[in-house]
């Protein structure tokens, strides 16, 4: 199914996605933080912020992701997952 | 051994200047670096995984000195950092300076792991009290800021608050080899210049760069501190935070090179497994399956050896010592044998349990295991409001609770340490398995092994019992916060860095538990040797006839609804305060059997049955089933109670005696009254 879509189609369902559904090993740009201030600040000082680049490089026990930003490796629960949305870099 | 310059380019240090910004002084530039309360003060900051606990140990080495700070839970180590500044570091055409001169004397503090000045946890607002809260006076004389190279700009947002401040300041690089795989170049003069402080590439692992730290420690300190860094008028924190990560990201473009594709680093493709959704989980139980096994199976023949050769050779020696100058027989035997070599031996029975727990415990911390542990157990353990890492010490408390009390220091936050402290003795250490073992081979026969295992269940009830408990009345936002875990590169534990922190949390559970367990255990024969009837000798006389028999006598009614009221049996829950071991050995002195083992149901066993049918009005089953679970919910031990006063403090401590002892009467009541109406 997937291979019939055509590459402009995959990159407008990718848009403004939460990490929970976003793909891995793709540079994706943070879009949005719903999380609370104490998390938001957490992000920002391991730098994840608003704008930043990075990947997510696997799937984590608990449902859990682990992101590639800058040269850390920070570990995500799922419950963050869906309060953060990210848009594939085009 | 000091990093020289060949070294620094081996850590890919672009050092392009012959020498380094921050080390530009002569040795006759010497601070005032006296001992004791005139020494300046250093206090080593930075985020959790920087290398910053293991630079303070290669700086200290065994001269730290462990406490609880006032008024916190939060552990700040203070050291005495003597170093011996490098020739590098003297700017001397022809270096000619008085050896004594280089030598520098200082108090390094060790403050908790913090990403930035805006505290998340009771570590972090420590942290942040101690840099900038308090007044000037009291604030250290120069900051060591640790900072990985491997992600510098995450580092980086504590220097960019502290630079705000005007707060003297160092920069000491760590994971120079990490940020080399990784193919990231740094150049410190660039960095240096970019930050407006001093820069340092130092190795703490193979304590590489020291001698070239205390030299650029020693010229800050003769500095005066910079001027504070401008930052934007406005209180919008997001403005803040813009302008802050503005300045990073200009350090970092400034002082290090990076290819513009991460590699894949061989962290990566172990965590493709170690973290997976299922294997990860099986490798974690496999690794604490092994953790609590090497804690019980191989640390067990050496506690029998050190107990044998105290209560044997050690015990027979002082007595024929004492018999030799005529004290034998006398008071002085028993407080010598019974009470000073048994407390000691016992606490010396630790010893290899503690030396193997802490051994294993420094290892999955330098090998970076523990944060992947976290990331593993996090869903399960955040039920009951606790973080992943939190399993590890509960699993380690089925082997012994008291090595698991201090494994709690794992947990990076003080409320996640109290709790976990306080769930631990609600597993069942292998102590609470003899008697069980022995009451279910009296009471179940043939069912004696379900009987156990039925214990364990209830443990693992309790635990999780108690945690939603405390959770929903004393810590309601506690579990709340979601996972967010830096992930460190994996590393070999080096066989330094685990002896050096396996030698300091031993000696720190040695000096505090060593006199309580001490004063117990001589408390407790004490007891037991006076008499309270007149024309008994003091040391000699029968237990019931003691102070700590008449006592025993008082407290049994209490048992009463539980079915097991009677003085013999409270009495063994008196000494089963000091160590669950001494329960059946209680028993049998009571009972005066020859047999003190008590392993199997001989004269013992029918004495024990007859007492339990005796108080329960003919029901012993429940009442030996309500001893158990009784035996399974009340303090463990008394090194158990000194492990927790170190590590809670006293008002946990006795707060969780309290809760234990309620909970223990409570549930054996009810496994009493419910039971009698089955058997």
């Amino acid at each position: 199914m997937r291979a019939l879509l055509d590459k402009a189609t995959l990159t407008h369902m990718y848009v403004g996605m939460d990490l929970a559904s976003a793909p891995l090993h793709t540079s994706l740009t943070l879009l949005e933080a719903d999380a609370p201030q104490s998390s938001r600040q957490r992000l920002a000082s391991l730098g994840l912020r608003v704008g930043t680049r990075f990947t997510l490089l696997q799937k984590t026990a608990g449902g859990g992701r682990v992101a590639l930003v800058g040269g850390s490796r920070i570990a995500l629960g799922a419950q963050l997952l869906r309060q953060l949305r990210a848009e594939v870099v085009r | 051994m000091a990093l020289t310059e060949p070294q620094s380019r081996n850590l890919n240090l672009l050092a392009s200047s012959p020498q380094l910004p921050s080390v530009k002084a002569c040795c006759h530039t010497t601070t005032d670096a006296g001992a004791g309360p005139e020494a300046p003060v250093v206090a080593l900051v930075g985020a959790p995984n920087t290398g910053k606990s293991t630079l303070f140990n290669a700086l200290t080495g065994a001269r730290v000195t462990m406490g609880n700070w006032p008024g916190t839970t939060v552990e700040v180590s203070r050291g005495v950092w003597k170093a011996t500044r490098s020739a590098a570091s003297c700017t001397c055409a022809e270096c000619t300076c008085d050896p004594d001169e280089k030598r520098l004397e200082l108090t390094l503090i060790d403050l908790p792991g913090a990403y930035s000045l805006d505290p998340h946890s009771p570590d972090e607002d420590l942290t942040r009290e101690l840099l900038v809260g308090v007044p000037v006076a009291e604030r250290p004389d120069l900051c060591v800021v640790a900072c990985d190279a491997s992600r510098l700009a995450n580092s980086l947002y504590l220097v960019a608050q502290l630079r705000e401040q005007g707060v003297a300041m160092l920069v000491a690089l760590t994971m120079l080899d990490v940020a080399a795989k990784r193919g990231v170049q740094i150049d410190t003069v660039a960095l240096s210049a970019a930050l407006g402080c001093p820069v340092i590439g130092i190795d703490p692992r193979r304590r590489a760069g020291l001698e070239a730290l205390a030299g650029a420690v020693g010229e800050a300190l003769g500095e005066a501190a910079p001027t504070p860094r401008r930052r934007p008028d406005t209180s919008d924190e997001l403005e803040l935070d813009d302008d802050r990560f503005g300045w990073i990201a200009a350090a970092v473009e400034a002082g290090t090179s990076a290819p513009s594709e991460q590699p894949r680093t061989w962290s990566d493709r172990v965590d493709r497994w170690v973290t997976a959704p299922v294997l990860g989980p099986l490798i974690f139980l496999g690794v604490m399956w092994m953790v609590f096994q090497i804690t019980t199976v191989v640390a067990a023949p050496l506690q029998d050896l050190l107990d044998g050769l105290f209560t044997g050779p050690v015990s027979a020696g002082a007595t024929w010592l004492l018999g030799a100058i005529g004290l034998g027989g006398t008071w002085v035997e028993g407080l010598v044998v019974d009470g000073l070599i048994a407390g000691v031996g016992m606490l010396l029975t630790f010893v290899p349990l503690m030396t193997l727990m802490f051994v294993l415990l420094a290892l999955l911390e330098d090998s970076g295991y523990l944060a992947r542990a976290a990331v593993v157990a996090d869903r399960l353990m955040r039920s009951i409001g606790l973080p992943g890492r939190a399993f590890l010490p509960l699993i380690v408390g089925f082997g012994c609770n008291v090595p698991a009390i201090s494994a709690t220091r794992i947990l990076p936050g003080a409320r996640q340490r109290v709790l976990t402290a306080l769930l631990v003795p609600f597993t069942s250490c292998t102590a609470r398995l003899t008697v069980f073992v022995m009451l279910g081979t009296i009471f179940f026969g043939e069912y004696a092994g379900t009987a156990v295992f039925v214990m364990y269940v209830i443990s693992i009830h309790l635990v999780v019992l108690a945690g939603l408990v405390l959770r929903r009345t004393l810590w309601r936002t506690m579990g709340t916060e979601p996972l967010i875990i830096d992930l460190p590169a994996y590393q070999r534990p080096t066989l330094r860095l685990t002896a050096s922190v396996a030698w300091l949390r031993l000696k720190g559970f040695l000096q505090t538990a060593s006199g309580i367990i001490v004063a117990t255990v001589a408390a407790v024969w004490l007891l037991q040797s006076i008499p309270v009837q007149a024309g008994e000798a003091f040391g000699e006389v029968p237990v019931q006839d003691s102070v700590y028999g008449v006592a025993a006598q008082a407290v049994a009614p209490v048992f009463a609804p539980a079915g097991f009221g009677s003085w013999e049996t409270a009495s063994t829950l008196a000494v089963g305060f000091v160590a669950k071991e001494a329960v059946i050995s209680s028993w049998a002195q009571t009972y005066a059997v020859a047999d003190p083992d008590g392993g199997a149901p001989g004269a013992l066993g029918t004495a024990v049955l007859n007492s339990f049918t005796e108080s329960s009005g003919g029901h012993p089953v429940p009442a030996a089933l309500a001893f158990m679970v009784f035996l399974l919910a009340y303090t463990p031990c008394v090194a158990t109670v000194a492990a927790q006063w170190r590590e809670i403090g006293p008002r946990w401590t006795l707060f969780g005696i309290g809760m234990q002892l309620v909970t223990a009467w409570v549930l054996a009541v009810a496994v009493f009254q419910v039971g009698r109406l089955f058997w």
